[in-house]
């Protein structure tokens, strides 16, 4: 109870810690921006590959989009990366020693987002590393 | 106290909060309880006699809802008996070919579309306000109409099998057996199930809106139940999954009714389209299907092992890791269609990732069982079969997830085994077990111990004697969807077994039916917490109350219950908000999404017929087109479209008889809200996120034939009128100007320019309607799919632009008639924003019907 003093709401501005942590600086959809670079990750490569196979086949030949494809998924593994040591930052688990956030406190709802959007960056990295194995292993449309 | 000039949409909450232990610790006297009771309960009073059907509350709503969706799935199961006996002896003559094509057909539509989403709909109607503390969904006449809309849609298609008239190309309706199909049972699939479709996706926008806003005060994001987690994901799931079905149900209609060649490979059609379509929709079903039936695990799992769940952040990592990771998945249906291999790869790949999130969950529910001291109790036995089992479906689900391994086994019995494995382990077991669990809760009665084991035992033998058995009859080679076989290949005595249990199951079932609903009235008084649960849904009262919370609770912690001593005496005692009926309106508390902030109090709405009679409606639009009867169908549209008018218009954003209320504790609330803080436009937000991925689904379609067809758009084609494209483009963009420009002027008390702004837009919206119909007039949808898709894009956004020109007029006749002020602008919000996406879909389909076809 008496860390939720912490955000008393509608008052004068906080500060401090409590600003840190205000609701305003939070976003639900922050914890989805790793599985969204999934997401996109793997529709540019299947469309890719697709409109390659069907249509360009014969334009030129597919190792130059397997590169192309293997580069753009380099990239957004440093951005997974990047994102999911932002959320580790978060979550700040080496200065409290808090693994899990239960309290209704701004900080440990802002710590526990931090743990989940880390979590899901972990998940989102290897399944683009999954999805990224038939580029490295397959040559040929067929 | 408030300034009059400031739109009471911008007003905020004024007082104390959070609550301070002093003001918790203060009695209410007796006499005010004794009033406000009565306030809220008159407020809340279910309607009696054969006005009872009036009713939406949650309670009674969600009640109904299950039932139906049960008694649905009994019909399918009975289907499937019929299909178990047909296959006993080989060369069976019980049931034609014909009737089979129609039992698999509707036992698989049936189990999905009449029950397995549904029921998901129907608990979370039932049990989520409970568990945030809320008195109802935000819109319960929504929760009503979509009630309604299943009910006539799920007769209406579950019905057809009497008249031997039902669909029968299988679940998936794959053309060009579907679209060839005489007969009247692939329409009545289409229209049938799209009108549920719809029901769901109604189901889903208040769950969402339910889950992120209604939430008690303080039930910060990270504290808030693991089921209202699974709720927003799979709420958002069905928003992108459902529309690319109900775009590709609208083209496949389109071909059915009008000879539109979009699935029809001789005129530039593809059927590959329509898998596609329908698998993007059909895999993220299937953990539709299974999240939220595992959410009622992640309630069950902490009651029993009488401690905290471990891993609450894995649970939610897992939830929407799955959530996103199902999306990837679609393919694995079509790995013998002919795709590049390395095209399969990419979904096998991702097929085999989900697994690492759906894993998790599991897992951490089996630590939270090893850390606790676990009680052995009937709703844990059900649990613990469905962990059993969906481990097993899982399993095979890993094997059938390579390719290769696939080929060998696609459509055989070894899938129909995988299925069922996951559909039991991960729906129908955790269901049950929650039925057992909640019944408590939302009956005030206890089922019976002795019964429930009876059934579970049933169940669970009777299952593995079916299914298990299937892997092999697979692997022997024994096809699915084939109503008989030939004898002396080794697979009579395995087709036996499965008989013999699935009527073991259907035992087990009769005994679990009847404990439901045999009367109760001996039954002594059920204790209050009967399982020893720590979230909300155990601070119901018993005898059973309507008002849903006696007083809206501050929340601070994951087990109120356990870790919030005086928090059930405080709520009964009406200490907390909203304790009071005063004006005799039923009201909600709404708050903000990340912590739950007290922002609004909310006017929920009461008993109506219209609700019924928009439902009745609305099914007559889908139903009669079964028929190619389109004048009543034309007509029941119209009926609904003012149904639904008269609904919006009379209990909806009026505004308030004053601005700001006192809730209790020292917190006064807006009574009124516009914008991103009201509810419906969220409702708004929400419901367009899902029709722009429908219009992105034909977009998506453009460019499929473009890739799958040498010739799209055929050489030489005829293109759509570049100057009547670009004509009508222009209309839609200023008519979506002028929208948002009256709103500004609206809110700026320039009521005339405003009004004068919302007259000219209709205008100019329908004459970029007409623009549109002539740009395509002189292409032949009949001849090739090319013109048929550019006509199909039209229809598309001519009917949302009527549906654009209603709500402009709607916002006309509010400010003429006192609704909508400078003040009270709500409806104008919530129009804008339909014009933002309907803005953008007339720019999109200008350039694909206008530019795109050029440069292809």
């Amino acid at each position: 109870m008496d860390r939720d003093d912490h955000d008393r709401e509608p008052q004068p501005q906080p500060h401090g810690d409590e600003r840190e942590f205000s609701e305003e600086r939070e976003s639900l959809w922050r914890i989805a921006f790793a599985p969204t670079i999934w997401a996109f990750h793997f529709i540019i490569s299947y469309a890719a590959v697709s409109v390659y196979c069907f249509k360009f086949g014969a334009l030129f030949d597919m190792n130059t989009l397997r590169f192309a494809l293997i580069a753009m998924t380099a990239l957004m593994l440093a951005a997974i990366a990047w994102i999911g040591w932002r959320a580790f930052l978060r979550w700040d688990v080496r200065d409290t020693g808090e693994f899990t956030n239960p309290e209704g406190s701004a900080e440990d709802r802002h710590q526990f987002l931090g743990h989940a959007g880390f979590l899901l960056a972990i998940v989102s990295f290897i399944g683009v590393v999954y999805d990224t194995l038939p580029l490295i292993l397959l040559g040929s449309c067929r | 106290m408030t300034d009059r000039q400031i739109p009471a949409g911008d007003l905020m909450a004024e007082g104390v909060y959070p609550p301070t232990e002093e003001m918790l610790n203060e009695p209410v006297p007796e006499e005010v309880q004794k009033r406000q009771k009565e306030n809220l309960r008159k407020a809340w009073k279910t309607p009696d006699g054969w006005r009872y059907w009036t009713a939406v509350n949650n309670s009674e709503v969600g009640a109904w809802y299950t039932m139906t969706a049960f008694v649905f799935m009994l019909i399918a199961g009975v289907m499937a008996l019929l299909m178990r006996l047909q296959l006993w002896v080989p060369e069976n003559d019980l049931i034609s070919a014909d009737m089979f094509n129609q039992l698999f057909t509707m036992h698989g539509s049936a189990m999905m579309f009449l029950f397995a989403v549904p029921m998901f709909e129907a608990i979370s109607i039932l049990i989520l306000p409970a568990f945030l503390g809320a008195r109802d969904m935000p819109f319960p006449r929504l929760s009503a109409y979509g009630y309604w809309a299943f009910l006539i849609g799920g007769i209406f298609v579950i019905g057809s099998i009497l008249f031997s008239a039902a669909p029968k190309a299988g679940w998936f309706m794959y053309p060009p057996l579907a679209t060839i199909e005489l007969g009247i049972g692939s329409d009545i699939w289409l229209l049938g199930l799209s009108f549920i479709e719809i029901a769901s996706i109604a189901a889903a926008v208040e769950l969402i809106v339910g889950a992120l806003k209604c939430r008690p005060p303080g039930m910060r994001v990270n504290v808030m139940p693991l089921y209202a987690w699974y709720v927003l994901v799979v709420g958002g799931m069905i928003l992108f999954a459902f529309p690319p079905l109900i775009a590709g149900d609208f083209l496949f209609e389109l071909e059915r009714s009008f000879d539109w060649p979009f699935f029809d490979h001789t005129r530039g059609g593809d059927p590959m389209l329509w898998q596609h379509l329908f698998w993007i929709f059909g895999h993220p079903e299937v953990y539709i299907i299974f999240l939220p039936s595992i959410a009622i695990a992640a309630m069950i799992v902490p009651t029993v092992a009488r401690r905290p769940i471990l891993g609450y952040s894995w649970i939610v990592l897992s939830a929407v890791g799955t959530g996103f990771l199902s999306f990837g998945l679609w393919v694995h249906h079509m790995y013998t269609t002919g795709l590049p291999n390395i095209s399969l790869g990419f979904f096998s790949a991702a097929s085999e990732a989900v697994v690492i999130p759906t894993g998790i969950q599991l897992f951490a529910f089996v630590a939270t069982l090893i850390a606790g001291r676990v009680k052995m109790t009937l709703p844990m036995l059900w649990i613990a079969g469905a962990l059993a089992i969906f481990t097993a479906g899982g399993l095979t689900g890993v094997m059938v997830a390579v390719a290769p391994f696939d080929w060998q086994v696609h459509d055989t019995y070894f899938i129909v085994a995988h299925l069922h494995y996951t559909l039991f382990g991960g729906m129908v077991f955790p269901v049950i077990a929650g039925v057992y669990y909640f019944f408590p809760f939302f009956r005030k009665k206890m089922l019976s111990e002795r019964l429930g084991r009876w059934a579970f035992w049933l169940i669970f033998t009777g299952f593995n004697v079916t299914f298990l058995p299937m892997h092999l009859t697979g692997l022997l080679g024994m096809p699915r969807r084939v109503y008989t076989y030939p004898g002396g290949l080794g697979i009579d005595w395995l087709n036996q077994i499965s008989t013999v249990g699935a009527f073991v199951i259907a035992a087990g079932f009769a005994i679990f039916a009847w404990d439901i609903v045999r009367p109760k009235k001996d039954q002594p008084q059920i204790a209050r917490n009967p399982w020893g649960g720590g979230t909300l849904e155990w601070s119901h009262e018993i005898p059973e109350t309507k008002w849903g919370v006696r007083s809206i609770p501050h929340i601070t912690t994951r087990y109120p219950l356990w870790d919030q001593p005086k928090l059930v005496e405080r709520m009964d005692a009406g200490r907390y908000y909203l304790p009071d009926a005063e004006e005799g309106y039923r009201e909600t508390i709404v708050t903000s999404v990340i912590d739950a902030r007290p922002i609004q109090v909310q006017r929920v709405t009461g008993p109506a017929y219209i609700t019924i009679m928009a439902a009745a409606f609305t099914g007559g639009a889908f139903i009669f087109p079964t028929f190619h009867l389109y004048t009543p169908a034309i007509i029941c549209a119209a009926f609904a479209v003012v149904s639904i008018i008269y609904w919006l218009w009379t209990t909806t954003a009026r505004p308030p008889e004053k601005d700001m209320k006192d809730v209790g504790l020292g917190l006064s609330l807006p009574t009124y809200a516009a914008g991103p803080q009201a509810v419906g436009w969220w409702a708004v937000w929400i419901t367009m996120l899902g029709d722009a991925t429908a219009f992105a689904s034909l977009v998506f379609g453009v460019f499929f034939y473009w890739t799958s067809n040498t010739a799209f758009p055929p050489p030489g084609a005829e293109h759509a009128s570049g100057l009547f494209v670009a004509l009508a483009t222009a209309a839609f963009a200023l008519s979506w100007a002028l929208t948002r420009g009256a709103r500004s002027l609206n809110r700026a008390g320039r009521v005339g320019l405003a009004r004068a702004a919302l007259a000219a837009a209709p205008l100019l919206t329908l004459s970029g309607m007409g623009g549109f119909i002539l740009s395509v007039l002189d292409l032949d949808p009949t001849s090739h799919v090319y013109p048929a898709m550019m006509w199909a894009l039209m229809v598309w956004v001519v009917a949302h632009g009527i549906a654009g020109t209603i709500m402009q007029l709607y916002c006309l006749a509010g400010s003429l008639f006192g609704k909508l002020t400078p003040r009270y602008d709500a409806d104008l919000w919530n129009v804008t924003l339909f014009w933002h996406f309907l803005g953008l879909t007339a720019l999109v389909t200008g350039a694909m019907i206008g530019l795109v076809p050029r440069m292809m």
